[in-house]
Parts: structure tokens; sequence; C-alpha cells
């Protein structure tokens, strides 16, 4: 980590920290790099029969998931955040946090939970000797994700209408629109910005999402490069990921764009909360709505968590090697929190007190591997370990350098918003009571900024505990953790070994939660 | 009170820290040390743990397991320059012999190795089967008799059987290996033909036999095409277990059996406890905690079958020596995916 030490008020931040951060952004683009190199370098022959054979096929399933799903959510996030924030919803404010609990739960925990009831050798098949329906079709796989990636938009939403202007409410009133109108006419079109940033959340998610995809076994990229680096293809698995590459910049950019319409979207000064609206007879089917949505999202698979948890607890499954799964889990991901809050430290103070184009640079890049499937991310990881760092390859280090390559940017983004707070005065003013430059960052900057950047951390930690395919890629023998025990077990069915594991995540996962909250 | 809550978090963070530091160095020199021996697995761990369990009471030899699929083999190849793994468990002599003939392997001239018969291992004993896996049509008693089951793997592709059947996708390991040995008897057209056939043909296409088994118990299905443990397997289970077993083509090539064995890995770093263990395997009481687990049938000669299995010199079987598949493991998957059989499913 460089500590600037040359003056802090000439415009020019120590080589030190220069460096610092140019090595930690090339760090964070190598892996990506590798897969377009690998990519180009794969011939023209292995390319043409992937796309006449795999890539049209994946394309349309992919992009009709990732639409569908986002479309979806989109309305149920919308109409949610509509309900809870400005209606007479009988239990607004409890309903308000449990509807955005489905966030904490991993998509690939609530496709078990799914799998164990609907499944084709499920509860409903034991009980009605038919599962009703194929739970691994394209209906019933979009639901399941619609259902834990809603929040993404419905958090967004909610922060939007609570920040909304009430005033051009009340002046489309005022001109004789009826309440249908108005929100059709204003409040949905100053909502555009918030349900685009909330959409393209969920279309990134479900083209990076493996584990979900992978149980339900509905075949996008993600899940087709995990496969296609299991039988002996890397030159196919990194095509493919350079197309997934292509198709994730693609919805980078609409956010890009979204973000653009969003900055002239300010609240004006005169603020009044907005007003609320009766439901009258509206309110028994809203009703049935929210509960709806929360029974299927939350209760139904922290349910089935919970009881195939205590049948597995009961059965002995917490022993000696569930505590080592689980020290496994918590040391390597604690470990990646604390290096991305120390390798966020310069990049955040860089970027706020030395505006560049090297850390504008930076600080994008240091997104890439935070847009890119874990899958491809463990690809390139791979590659820079067998080549350049072979004596840790097959150690720890390698989960470790994924996760950081993957969650850095959100310990960056929760220190960007403390940094940003700390006014650039206090430097100063600490500087001319003569404190040295180093002085000023260990004894001002960083007192104020670690709330910030352990929250971060805590993120960090959380993402890494969760995060599945890059673990399944890159574990070292003898290091299962507990998101690939609960890929082991249930993939050979045997849910109950699963679900405790399942059950400590999702406790882990709901710690983060307020903060996560207070952030939209 | 908050700036004491984020100090305690800081101070417990850099504890963590410190532990996981110290941990990962230990991982680090661990396999350096003598004493360890790293297996990767491509074999369900219920059916591997036992034996590793076993041998880690028997030697003291701490056992590092990493179960893995059909990708493993992609993982040993990944590392040969820099080997990580000392014994690779795999399912499948073809992918075994492949990865031999990549020089990813070891030869072993443990006589240990000699109750095998030959043409169950390779000929420098760099991996050696340890129980059949066959072929067979699993049926349903209720819904069909045994006369009138197929009798010949080609008959599946009679449309007479459409939506009767099913089968696993062209990936699993187990059917890339049959379609390899189909094709040196039949040739590339007439084994396209008959995938392309049983693919349009087949009720289902699953992602591997469990599933199979499990809805032609229930009688989902009338007959799958699965490995014979798959059928005693069923027998086993409480329910839905009135099936029965066809073995192929007895009045012709006879049956595909392929075995699931063990591979010695070049260069791993614990050489010597990996040819312990093999030699370990190979014991007739372990050779029946490994077949037995799974229901397979140990290719050792004085381990008995559980009862229900056929004796593996009970039925006519393939010619081929197994080693054979490893050659054409590669373009077996190619003329698969240009069959129109899906690799994966969907």
């Amino acid at each position: 980590m460089g500590l600037p030490a040359s003056d802090m008020i000439g415009k020019k931040a120590a080589p030190m920290l220069y460096l610092g951060t140019s090595v930690i952004g090339a760090a964070m683009f190598i892996p990506i790099l590798y897969v377009i190199v690998r990519a180009a370098q794969s011939g023209i022959e292995r390319w043409m029969r992937l796309l006449d054979t795999r890539v049209p096929e994946l394309l349309w399933s992919t992009l009709t998931m990732t639409l569908t799903v986002t479309l979806m959510a989109g309305i149920i996030g919308v109409v949610l955040a509509w309900l809870v924030n400005r209606t007479d919803l009988p239990g607004r404010r409890f309903w308000s946090w449990v509807l955005a609990l489905p966030l904490v739960i991993p998509p690939y925990v609530g496709a078990i939970s799914y799998i164990i009831i609907f499944g084709p050798r499920g509860l409903l098949h034991d009980w009605l000797g038919n599962p009703l329906f194929d739970l691994f079709t394209f209906g019933p796989t979009a639901f399941v994700l619609t259902g834990f990636t809603y929040p993404y938009v419905y958090l967004i939403v909610s922060a939007a209408l609570k920040r909304m202007n009430t005033n051009f409410e009340e002046a489309a009133r005022c001109c004789g629109l009826n309440a249908g109108k108005t929100f059709l006419k204003v409040i949905l079109p100053a909502l555009r910005p918030a349900i685009g940033a909330g959409s393209i959340l969920v279309a990134l998610y479900i083209l990076s999402d493996f584990g979900a995809v992978a149980m339900m076994r509905y075949p996008t990229f993600t899940a087709a490069i995990y496969f296609q680096m299991g039988s002996f293809d890397r030159s196919g698995a990194a095509i493919l990921s350079f197309i997934l590459i292509a198709i994730t910049l693609v919805f980078l950019w609409l956010e890009s764009k979204s973000r653009e319409k969003m900055k002239f979207y300010q609240t004006e000064r005169n603020y009044r909360t907005g007003k609320i609206y009766g439901l009258g007879r509206w309110k028994w089917p809203a009703l049935v709505l929210v509960n709806l949505a929360v029974f299927s999202f939350v209760v139904l698979p922290l349910g089935v968590i919970a009881y195939w948890g205590w049948i597995g607890i009961a059965k002995g499954v917490l022993d000696v090697q569930f505590f080592r799964y689980m020290w496994n889990s918590f040391s390597i991901s604690a470990l990646a929190a604390v290096i991305c809050m120390l390798l966020s430290l310069p990049l955040i103070y860089l970027k706020s007190r030395y505006p560049s184009r090297l850390s504008l640079i930076v600080d994008k890049i240091s997104y890439a591997g935070y847009a890119l499937p874990g899958v491809i991310v463990a690809l390139g990881v791979v590659f820079v370990y067998i080549k350049y760092i072979p004596f840790l390859y097959g150690t720890a280090a390698m989960l470790i350098t994924a996760y950081i390559l993957r969650f850095l940017p959100q310990a960056m983004q929760a220190g960007d918003s403390a940094m940003s707070l700390i006014s650039p005065r206090l430097d100063e003013a600490a500087l001319s009571l003569g404190k040295r430059p180093w002085q000023v960052i260990i004894q001002v900057i960083i007192p104020l900024v670690k709330p910030g950047v352990l929250a971060g951390g805590a993120l960090v930690f959380v993402s890494s505990i969760k995060e599945l395919p890059a673990t399944l890629l890159l574990r070292p023998a003898g290091l299962d953790t507990l998101a690939v025990r609960i890929w082991i077990e249930a993939s050979e069915g045997f849910y109950e070994l699963a679900a405790p594991s399942a059950l400590l995540i999702l406790l882990v996962s709901i710690l983060p939660l307020r903060w996560v909250l207070s952030k939209y | 009170m908050k700036k004491a809550k984020g100090l305690i978090l800081f101070l417990v963070m850099s504890m963590l820290l410190l532990i996981a530091v110290g941990c990962g160095e230990q991982l680090q020199g661990k396999t350096k040390e003598a004493g360890e021996l790293v297996v990767y697995s491509a074999r369900k761990e219920k059916f591997v743990k036992p034996l590793l369990d076993a041998f880690e009471a028997e030697t003291g030899i701490k056992v590092k397991l990493l179960t893995g699929d059909e990708a493993s083999v992609n993982k040993i190849l990944e590392e040969m320059n820099n080997p990580q793994a000392d014994i690779f468990f795999s399912n499948d002599t073809g992918a075994m012999e492949y990865l031999r003939l990549q020089g990813a392997l070891a030869p072993n001239d443990s006589k240990a190795l000699e109750v095998i018969d030959a043409k169950f291992r390779a000929d420098d004993g760099s991996w050696v089967g340890l129980s059949a896996r066959s072929r067979v049509l699993m049926y349903n008693k209720d819904l069909i008799t045994e006369e009138e089951m197929p009798k010949r793997l080609e008959e599946i592709a009679d449309p007479k059987w459409k939506g009767q059947f099913a089968i696993t996708r062209g990936g699993n390991g187990s059917m890339v290996a049959h379609v390899a040995a189909l094709r040196a008897v039949w040739g590339d057209e007439k084994t396209k033909k008959w995938l392309s056939d049983i693919a349009e043909n087949a009720g289902a296409i699953t992602k591997g036999h469990t599933d199979i088994r499990k809805a032609v118990g229930a009688g989902e299905f009338k007959f799958g095409l699965v490995n014979n443990y798959y059928y005693h397997q069923q027998l086993y289970e409480d329910k839905d277990n009135n099936v029965g077993v066809i073995y192929p083509d007895q009045d012709g090539m006879g049956v595909f059996v392929n075995a699931a064995g063990v591979a010695l890995i070049k260069g791993g770093p614990n050489m010597d406890n990996a040819k312990k263990f093999i030699d370990f395997l190979l014991q007739p009481e372990q050779m029946k905690v490994f077949a037995y687990n799974s229901k397979e049938v140990p290719l050792h000669p004085d381990v008995e079958a559980i009862p229900e299995a056929k004796k593996i010199n009970e039925y006519k079987i393939m010619d081929m020596p197994l080693k054979e598949i490893g050659p054409v493991w590669n373009d077996a998957k190619q003329l698969i995916e240009e069959s129109g059989l899906a690799l994966e499913i969907k």
C-alpha cells in the first residue's frame, strides 16, 4: 500500500500511490485479458463449430431468460415498492423490510428449496405420485430466478419513491388527472432511471448466475462455460466466455446510460414526503400479492432449509467435518475481506483526492471482475497462477484472488461513499497544523472512513462465503467450503446434508442486511 | 460507543487475518511434507470416502480429497507441469487412458495389479480398473415383460419404442465411453444414425443415471439404458423396486463393460504414498468396500459380487480392451455432438 509522502497541497500524489494503484488495476484486469487472448488463439475452425452449434441456442436460452426475468423482476419490484411506500397497505413498515429479504438468500439455495418440494423426486412427488409440473423448464426457472432478484428493483425504486418530490404529482392531480393516470404519466416516467438501474442489476446477475441455473438444469452461457471447462475444452470455454463478456458489456453500457439519466433526476429543495394513496377495494388483492411474494421467496425457502437443516442436524451432520468446512469458509472469506479493505484504501483515496485519468481507469477496471461471472474470473485466475505463480497454485491463494477480483468493488463502493463525506478541508487543516501527510492519512482519513470500509469488508466477507462457481473450480484438495458442500450434497440429492450449510450461509448473509438496506 | 464497536470489529478481523495467514501457510506446506495423499475423484463422494478413511486409519497418512466430476480430467491436464494430486479416481477407463496418452500418468510396476485381468488395466500399470460397470437395459416389470423387452441395443432405435425409455445426455462419461466402443464395432455412420435415432426416440434425456433408475422404478418409462449397478441400486430401494434387467446383444457383439478405477498421477507430490494406496485398494476387503458401496461388480476374481449381480464371466462382453477407448475419446464426443444427441441437457 503506497502512502503519499509528498506535499498534499500540490495536486500530485506520491509516485508510490500511483504505482500501487496501477498495479492493483493491472492485476484486476489480467484474468479478463487472458480469456480474451485464449479465445482469440482458438482458431477459426473452433469458433465456427461453436458458432454453428452451441452459440445460437445458448444465445437464445440466455437472452430469453435474462429478458424475461428482468421484465418480471421489474414489474414485481415496482408494484411492491409502490404498494409499500405510497399506499395505505396494512403493515407496510413490516412488509417493507421483509420484501427485501430474498436478496440475502443465494439463488442456488433458493433453487434447492424449490427442488426439494417441486423437483422430479420432491415432496410433491412423494405425496401426490407426480410433481404436477416439470420444474426444470423455462417457466419455473424464470419464476425462481425472479423471486431472488426482484429486490434489486424493489430497493432502488423504493429509495427513489422516498426521495421523489410530490410537487409534480400534485400538479398533475390539480390538472385533473386521476390516480392511475398520475402514476402512468408522472410517477412512472420519473422512476424510469431507478427502474432501469435495478433492472440492469437483475440482468447482470442472471447473466452471471451459475448455481441456480445449473441446479435447475437450464443452459445459459455461464453454465455452459462451467461444463465446457469440464470437458477437456478450455478453448471452447474461452470462446463462450468471450461472447458472454461482449453481452455483459452491452448491458454495462446500458447501465451507464441509465446512470446518465439518473443525474438529471434530482430532488428539489422544497421537499415533502409523498402522498399516501388509499387502496380502497384493491386492499385485499394487494395484500394477497404481498403475502404471496413473501411466502414464495422468504417463508418457503427459509422454512424448507430450516426444516431440512434441522433433520440434518438431528442426523448428526454437525460433526468435526462440518466445523472444518465452516472454518475453511470463514477464514478464506475473512482473509479476502481484509485484503479488499486494505486494497480499497489507496484506490478510494486517490480517486477522491487526486482524481485523474489513471484513477478513473483503475476504478472502471476494478468493476470488471464484479460484473463478470465467477466462472470467467476463475478461468483467468487458473491461467495466471499456472503460468506466473506456480508455487502458489493449488493453495487457497487462488481462491482468495478470485474473491478479491470479484468483490473488491463492493469494498470500494462502501469506502467511496464514506470518503466522499470527508471534506478535503480537513486534510488541509491537519496539514496546516504541521502534521506530515502520512500522519494525516493515519490520524484523520483512516479513522473517518473506517466505518464505511469495515462495512465494505463485511459485504466482501458475506459475498465470498456465498460464492459458488469460482470456489468450485479453484478450491484446493481437502479445502471444501460450505458453499461447495451445498453443491456436492445437493447434486447427489442429499438435501438434509446440504441444508445445515445452507442455513449457516443464510444466517451469515442476514448480518449485513441492515447496511445493504440503508444503502438504497 | 460506536467507535469502540468499530475498534473491536477491527481487532477481530485482524485476528482472523493472522489465523488465516497461518492456516494458509500450513496448507501450502502440507503437501510437501511426507504423510499426505492428495486424491482427485470423479466418483461420488460417498463411494470414495469410506476407503480414504480406512486408509487414513490404517497408515496414518492424511488424505485430502477433491470431489469433482469429469472436470477433474481437465484439471489434471492443466496441472501437468505442476502436479497437485497423486491419485485420480475415475468412473471411466476411457478418461484414464486419455490421461495416460497425454502423458499425465506415471507407470506402476506393483505386483498387486496383476490380480486384475489385463483387459481392465493399462499396459504400464498407470491405471487399473477396480469394478465393472456394464451397460444394460433396466426395465419396469409392471409395464413390460422380459419377452417384450428389446434384446439388442440396435432395437431401441425402432420408432415403436418412441417415448417409452430414457437415456442420459451425450456428455455423460459412461455414455461417451459406450459410444466410443460402439464405433469400434459399428463404424461412424451407423453409430451416428443410431444416436440420432435414440435421441429422437427417447422419452427423456437425463443428466445422470440416477434419474433414469428412479423414473423407470416409478413407472414413468418402461426401460432405460443404464450401468448395471443402477439396476442393483434400484432393487435395494424401499419402493419402486420391481425392476428387471436385460444384458443386451448376447447373440452378437456382447455387452459393453467399462470399469471404475484408479490412476497414478505423474509427478504428484506423494508418489510413494500413492503407490501404497493403490496396493491397499487391491486388497480383497477394500475391493469389496469399493464395489459394494456403489453395487458395482468387483473385478478382483476372489471377491464375490452382491447376490443380485451377474458375475463378470456370466455374460458375453465386448472384445475390445478398455484401453482402446482412450485415443477415440474426444472424437466420440464430436460424433455425439454431430448426431444431435445433446452433450449437456437443457
